[in-house]
């Protein structure tokens, strides 16, 4: 495998998908940021700890601009990120995967860690816009959020190998990683905070990050498959001999 | 002349450095953008980076949107 390109080309396409889900967030996601963020100042406001003055609108302002500038360079960096975990397990698992090209096996993968690493959890624990979280349960909430993240993405990768070992039908493992999925599902406390902000607000805002993720791991599998049909990286170096 | 270069890879043929690279860009990535709270400018600032929150807040909106845990 050329290791140089096969790095490069993991990065070039998590830094292009992370730039269309940042950009993306900027259309669907942001108007329901501001309207929230709306709300948490209402409370500063009602509370006194702020005052509604042209001084405080001003800097706001000038807040939320360099706030949503950080949206897209968030959006490289999570892209390069995530893309790094899709580019080693997309290596790994390139000559088992379905598909003749590598832009189909790219997209298979795509589908299946959105599945897993992604969907699955967003329905256990959905996203929220500010406001609604509670800054005493942030810690436990995030080892909620990655503990059920590993178990399923561990889970779909176990159930596969037994699969493999076993020497069975892939819907064995679907059928097993299911039903495993499904126990860890009940079993998982929730979330523990309560949501007081408008529920149109929050489901709004769930349908579109929900939205603008699956729109990158699409981008994602489509970038990384191409540029890996284009070059490809695994393919031996050559030695020549002069 | 002859030259020989070993690389470790993994069964899959795989070089184990890259994995291990793109490993740890993972990591750091998915740190900065859904989980730090001022630790990793607190390496040069000290406890005035928990105060700032600068990382939390420039990826704050991402946080959100991505459906990391945030409050």
């Amino acid at each position: 495998m050329k290791t140089f390109l096969f790095i490069v080309i993991v990065i070039a396409s998590g830094a292009a998908a992370g730039l269309i889900h940042g950009g993306a967030n900027l259309i669907f996601v942001e108007p329901s940021l501001d309207q929230a963020i709306g709300i948490e100042n209402q409370h500063l406001f009602a509370s006194g700890e702020e005052k509604d003055t042209p001084e405080f609108r001003a800097q706001y302002d000038d807040y939320r601009i360099w706030q949503k500038s950080g949206q897209v360079f968030a959006g490289v960096i999570l892209g390069v990120s995530i893309g790094s975990l899709f580019g080693i397990v997309f290596a790994l698992s390139r000559n088992s995967l379905p598909g003749k090209t590598d832009i189909k096996k790219a997209l298979v993968l795509a589908g299946i860690m959105w599945l897993t690493i992604y969907f699955i959890p967003f329905l256990k624990y959905p996203a929220n816009p500010p406001t609604v979280g509670n800054p005493e349960t942030i810690v436990l909430r995030e080892i909620l959020y990655l503990t059920f993240i590993a178990i399923s993405g561990f889970g779909a990768v176990g159930f596969y190998k037994l699969s493999q070992k076993l020497k069975t039908k892939k819907i064995i493992a679907i059928a097993g990683y299911a039903a495993f999925i499904g126990i860890v599902f009940v079993a998982m406390p929730g979330n523990p905070d309560q949501i007081t902000t408008p529920m149109d607000l929050v489901e709004h805002f769930r349908m579109m990050s929900a939205f603008t993720v699956s729109l990158y791991w699409l981008s994602l599998g489509l970038i990384l498959g191409s540029l890996w049909n284009h070059y490809k990286p695994h393919k031996e170096i050559t030695p020549s001999f002069n | 002349m002859s030259q020989s270069r070993q690389i470790s890879v993994s069964k899959n043929g795989v070089p184990v450095i890259a994995i291990v690279a793109l490993a740890m860009i993972f990591a750091t990535g998915l740190f900065v953008v859904g989980f730090d709270q001022g630790h990793i400018f607190s390496l040069v600032y000290g406890e005035e980076a928990f105060h700032d929150i600068y990382i939390h807040e420039l990826t704050h909106d991402m946080r959100h949107a991505a459906g990391f845990p945030c409050h």
